[in-house]
C-alpha cells in the first residue's frame, strides 16, 4: 500500500469554516419540488397525482428499469403540481408538494426494522429505500452492490478530500455507530464481513475516533490514514492507494475485486435497514466565504437552495457577496446561476464563493509548462487535448485520453495560464462517446 | 442570494500563486546571481547590455502587437501581451549570451580609450556595434521567432538561443573578440578554443568561480548559475532533472570522445587529465547556462520525464560533437536549437499512458491475426 497515488494537487482545504459545527435540523420549507431524478439512470415515475395527499417518506417516484431509484415524499402534504423545473444539471420532472400545517401531523411513513439482516434482504431493503450513492454521483447504490464479479475487499470512502464540504466528517463523528453498522451491512451484500475505511491524514481525529468506537463495539473495520492530497478520494485512486491494485481505465472497481462506497450512503443503509426510513433527506453542508453561518444540517430534498442557505443566516453583502453559487465542492461541484433549484439527496454541499474566493478570471495563451500533465491522477495530457479540441480534431483528443478523464479539474487548478482545460476535456469526453470513437 | 452568479465548468477556484507573470518573475530572480556574477567579472557594459536586450525585446513585442495584429486600441496597454514577463526574460538571456563589447570589422562606430594605436576589444569605453547587434538578435528573437509564430508558448526554437546564433552568424565569428575582466584577467579566447589537454586544479577553481574568459557573459561563474538553478527547482518552475541529464551525459561524451581522442593523439597521459578534462568541458562554455535557462524553456522542450531524458541526452551528444570535432569552438547553442527543433517529434511519439490503460480488444486481436 502507498497511501497515496500518483499526480494531484493540494487546494487550500477551507474545512475550518464548517467543520466544528454540529449537525443540526433545517426546518421543513412550506413547499417541497422533488425531482425525480435524483440518482444516474433513468428517471424515476411519478406514482401520484395532483391533490393526493402524501406522508413523509411516502414513495412518490417508481424506480423505472434497472439502474433507477425510487423517490420519496420529504413532507406530509398535497401534490400541488408535477412540472418541469431546473436542476443543477439540465431539466427534470418535479413533484410539487405544499406541506400541512395543521397542528396534528400524520406519522411518517417508515418500514419494519429488518428481522432477517443477511446480504438478500438487505440489498432488498436498500433498493426498497431509494438509497443511491451519496458523495454527488448518485449511483443507484443495490446496483452497485450487485457486481457479476466476485467482490474480497469493501472500502469505504471517508477521503471527502474536495475543499470546503465537512458533511462525511461531522456523520463520522456524530454518528459513528450507525455508519459503521451501515457499512457492515453494505460489506455483507458483496458477501464480506470486514470494511476498510480511508481518510484522509487532515482528518485524523475522525479517524482515531471511528477506530476507538469500531474496537469497543468489537466491528470488524481497519481504518487507513491516507495522504491529504485531491483528488485522493477518486474511486481508482482510492482503490490504488488502499490495496495497490489499479482499476482499469474505463472500468469499475469491481473488476479488480473492490467495491467502495461512501459515508453519508453507509449511514442511510443503516437508517433503512434499522429504522426502515426511507431516503428523503440527508447531511448536508452549506458553506463559503460568502454563507453568514457556515453549517451542518439534516436537509429535506426539495427543499430549494435559497431556503437552505436562508437556515445558514443568508448570504453575505458588499464585498463578501456570492458570485458562485455551487453544487458540490470547488473542484468537481456544478455552479448554478438559479437559486431556487431543489435540494436533492445528492446534493452534499451548497457552496457560494466571494469574488475573492472564486476563480472568474479570464485565461492566457498555453505555455506548454506541462504541469497540468504532471499533476494528472490518470496521467492524461490536458493541454494538447485542449489544444486539438480547440482545432476540432477529436481523434487527436482521444489519443491523448481524453476518455479517461475522471473530471478532477487538477489540471485547471495548477494552469498557470488560467485555461478551462477540463471544459475542453470533459466535452472531447461526451463528443468522442456520440462518435464511438 | 442575489442575482449576476458566474456560471462555468469545474474547477472554480485556481492556484493564484501560480501565474505566467509569477513564472517569469520566478525566472529574472533566478537571473539575478549570474548578471551580478557577469558584471562583476566583465563591467559596466553587461549592464549596458542587458538594459539595451530587455528594452527592445519589449519594444519589439509591442511594435508587433501595435502594428502586425493591430492591437493598438484604448486600454492597449494595460492588457499588453508584455505585461506576462517574458519579453524581458528572453532580454535578460539574450544578453547575457552575448559578450562584453563586440567589434564588427565592418563598420566599427565603438568609442574607444584616446590614445591607442592599435585598439583592441579590451580598449572599448563605449559599444555601438555591441548595442547594434543586440537590437538586431532581439528583433530576430522576439519578431521572427517568437510573435509571427503565435507569441508566448508557440515559438519553435528557444528565442534567445536563434538570437544569439543569428547574431554571430550575420557578423562573422572571427570578427567577434571577447574579454574577460577580473582578478586574473585573461584575455583573448576562452579554453575552448584551443585547449585539449588536461587542465590542472586551479584552473577549474577558476572556471568555476568565472575568473576567466568567456564568449557569452552569462556563462562565466558556474557557482552563480547553480544558486539560480536551485532557486528554480525550489519554486518548482523547472524540472530539476533536465539539467542534470544535459550535464551528466555531456561529462560522459566528453570522456568518451575528448578524452579518448586525447588519449589517441596523445595529447593526454592520464586518467587524471582525462577526468580533469571533461570537467573543463562541463565548466566552460553555455553548457552549466543553456541547460538550466534556456534548455528548460517551457515551450521548446517536451512534456513528458522521458521525453526531457531524450531531450536532454540529445543536446549533450550534439554540443560536445561540435566542441570535439567541429571547426567551432562551442555548439551548446546549435544543440539547443537543433533539440528544439526535434521536440514535436519526440512528444508525438512519447505521452504517457493513462493510468490502468489496457490495449482494447480488437487492436490485441487484429495484431495477433496479422502475426499468424
Amino acid at each position: 500500500m502507498s497511501f497515496t497515488f500518483k499526480g494531484g494537487v493540494h487546494p487550500p482545504a477551507h474545512k475550518e469554516l464548517s467543520d466544528r459545527k454540529n449537525i443540526e435540523y433545517m426546518p421543513p420549507p412550506a413547499t417541497v419540488y422533488i425531482p425525480l431524478s435524483q440518482h444516474i439512470g433513468k428517471a424515476a415515475k411519478a406514482v401520484v397525482a395532483v391533490g393526493d395527499k402524501v406522508v413523509e417518506g411516502q414513495k412518490i417516484g417508481e424506480a423505472d428499469g434497472m439502474l433507477s431509484a425510487h423517490v420519496f415524499s420529504s413532507v406530509c402534504g398535497t401534490v400541488k403540481a408535477i412540472e418541469t423545473r431546473a436542476t443543477s444539471s439540465g431539466k427534470c420532472e418535479h413533484i410539487v408538494i405544499e406541506r400541512d400545517t395543521a397542528e396534528e401531523k400524520p406519522e411518517a411513513f417508515r418500514f419494519p426494522s429488518l428481522s432477517v439482516r443477511d446480504g438478500e434482504h438487505i440489498l432488498e431493503r436498500i433498493k426498497d429505500c431509494g438509497i443511491v450513492g451519496m458523495g454527488g454521483a448518485g449511483f443507484p447504490t443495490h446496483v452497485k452492490l450487485a457486481p457479476k464479479e466476485k467482490i474480497d475487499t469493501f472500502i469505504i470512502n471517508a477521503a471527502e478530500c474536495e475543499p470546503y464540504i465537512t458533511c462525511d466528517y461531522r456523520i463520522m463523528l456524530e454518528y459513528t455507530e450507525q455508519f459503521l453498522r451501515g457499512a457492515l451491512y453494505m460489506a455483507k451484500t458483496v458477501g464480506l464481513d470486514k470494511v476498510l475505511i480511508g481518510i484522509e491524514s487532515n482528518k485524523t481525529d475522525a479517524a482515531d475516533f471511528v477506530a476507538r468506537v469500531a474496537k469497543e463495539k468489537g466491528y470488524d473495520v481497519e481504518v487507513v490514514v491516507l495522504k491529504a492530497k485531491y483528488p485522493q478520494g477518486a474511486e481508482k485512486q482510492l482503490v490504488y492507494a488502499m490495496t495497490g491494485r489499479t482499476v482499469k481505465a474505463g472500468g469499475l472497481p469491481s473488476g479488480v475485486g473492490v467495491v467502495v462506497d461512501n459515508v453519508h450512503t453507509a449511514l442511510s443503509v443503516a437508517l433503512a435497514v434499522e429504522d426502515g426510513q426511507t431516503l428523503y433527506k440527508r447531511i448536508m453542508t452549506v458553506t463559503g466565504e460568502a454563507v453568514a453561518e457556515p453549517k451542518n444540517f439534516w436537509c429535506f430534498s426539495g427543499a430549494t437552495y435559497d431556503e437552505a442557505v436562508s437556515f445558514c443566516g443568508g448570504a453575505k453583502e458588499g464585498d463578501d457577496a456570492p458570485v458562485k453559487c455551487i453544487n458540490g465542492g470547488p473542484m468537481m461541484g456544478v455552479s448554478v446561476s438559479d437559486e431556487t433549484i431543489a435540494c436533492t439527496r445528492t446534493t452534499s454541499c451548497i457552496l457560494l464563493l466571494s469574488k475573492d474566493s472564486a476563480f472568474t478570471g479570464s485565461s492566457m495563451p498555453c505555455i506548454n509548462c506541462g504541469r497540468c500533465a504532471s499533476v494528472c491522477p490518470m496521467k492524461l495530457m490536458p493541454m494538447y487535448i485542449d489544444s486539438f479540441m480547440r482545432t476540432g480534431d477529436l481523434k487527436g483528443a482521444v489519443k491523448y485520453g481524453a476518455k479517461y478523464c475522471i473530471g478532477c479539474g487538477s489540471c485547471a487548478y495548477v494552469c498557470p495560464a488560467k485555461r478551462p482545460l477540463l471544459q475542453s476535456i470533459k466535452l472531447a469526453k461526451k463528443k468522442s462517446t456520440e462518435a464511438g470513437l | 442570494m442575489k442575482e449576476n452568479l458566474f456560471v462555468s465548468v469545474s474547477p472554480h477556484i485556481t492556484d493564484a500563486k501560480n501565474s505566467v507573470r509569477r513564472i517569469m518573475i520566478d525566472v529574472l530572480i533566478s537571473l539575478c546571481p549570474v548578471v551580478i556574477a557577469a558584471v562583476f567579472f566583465f563591467g559596466y557594459g553587461v549592464a549596458i547590455n542587458i538594459a539595451v536586450a530587455v528594452g527592445a525585446c519589449i519594444g519589439f513585442e509591442l511594435l508587433y502587437d501595435a502594428g502586425v495584429r493591430g492591437k493598438f486600441k484604448k486600454g492597449y496597454f494595460k492588457n499588453a501581451s508584455i505585461k506576462d514577463g517574458s519579453a524581458a526574460v528572453t532580454g535578460v538571456i539574450l544578453a547575457l549570451n552575448f559578450p562584453t563589447f563586440l567589434k564588427v570589422d565592418a563598420w566599427d562606430l565603438n568609442i574607444y580609450k584616446p590614445n591607442i594605436n592599435l585598439p583592441t576589444t579590451a580598449d572599448i569605453l563605449f559599444s555601438f556595434d555591441t548595442v547594434i547587434m543586440l537590437i538586431v538578435a532581439s528583433a530576430f528573437a522576439i519578431v521572427v521567432v517568437k510573435m509571427l509564430f503565435g507569441g508566448i508558448g508557440k515559438n519553435f526554437v528557444n528565442p534567445a538561443a536563434a538570437g544569439r546564433v543569428f547574431a554571430f552568424m550575420t557578423v562573422s565569428l572571427a570578427a567577434v573578440q571577447t574579454i574577460g575582466l577580473g582578478l586574473d584577467a585573461s584575455t583573448g579566447a576562452t579554453w575552448l578554443s584551443g585547449h585539449t589537454g588536461g587542465v590542472s586544479g586551479s584552473v577549474l577553481l577558476n572556471m568555476f568561480i568565472g575568473n576567466t574568459g568567456s564568449a557569452a557573459v552569462g556563462e562565466t561563474c558556474a557557482i552563480a548559475i547553480i544558486i539560480g538553478f536551485v532557486y528554480l527547482v525550489v519554486r518548482k518552475v523547472i524540472d530539476f532533472k533536465l539539467p542534470l541529464v544535459i550535464v551528466g551525459s555531456a561529462f560522459v561524451f566528453a570522456l568518451l570522445m575528448s578524452g579518448v581522442r586525447g588519449l589517441a593523439l596523445g595529447e593526454m597521459n592520464s586518467a587524471g587529465e582525462v577526468l580533469s578534462n571533461a570537467l573543463a568541458h562541463v565548466l566552460s562554455g553555455g553548457l552549466l547556462f543553456g541547460s538550466v535557462y534556456m534548455a528548460t524553456d517551457y515551450a521548446t522542450s517536451p512534456n513528458t520525464p522521458l521525453g526531457r531524458i531524450i531531450f536532454g541526452v540529445g543536446i549533450a551528444l550534439i554540443t560536445m560533437l561540435i566542441r570535439v570535432f567541429a571547426s567551432a569552438p562551442e555548439g551548446m547553442s546549435f544543440a539547443i536549437l537543433i533539440m528544439n527543433i526535434v521536440t514535436p517529434l519526440i512528444d508525438r511519439y512519447i505521452y504517457p499512458k493513462p493510468f490502468g490503460y489496457v490495449k482494447p480488444e480488437k487492436k490485441k486481436k487484429a495484431k495477433e491475426e496479422k502475426a499468424a
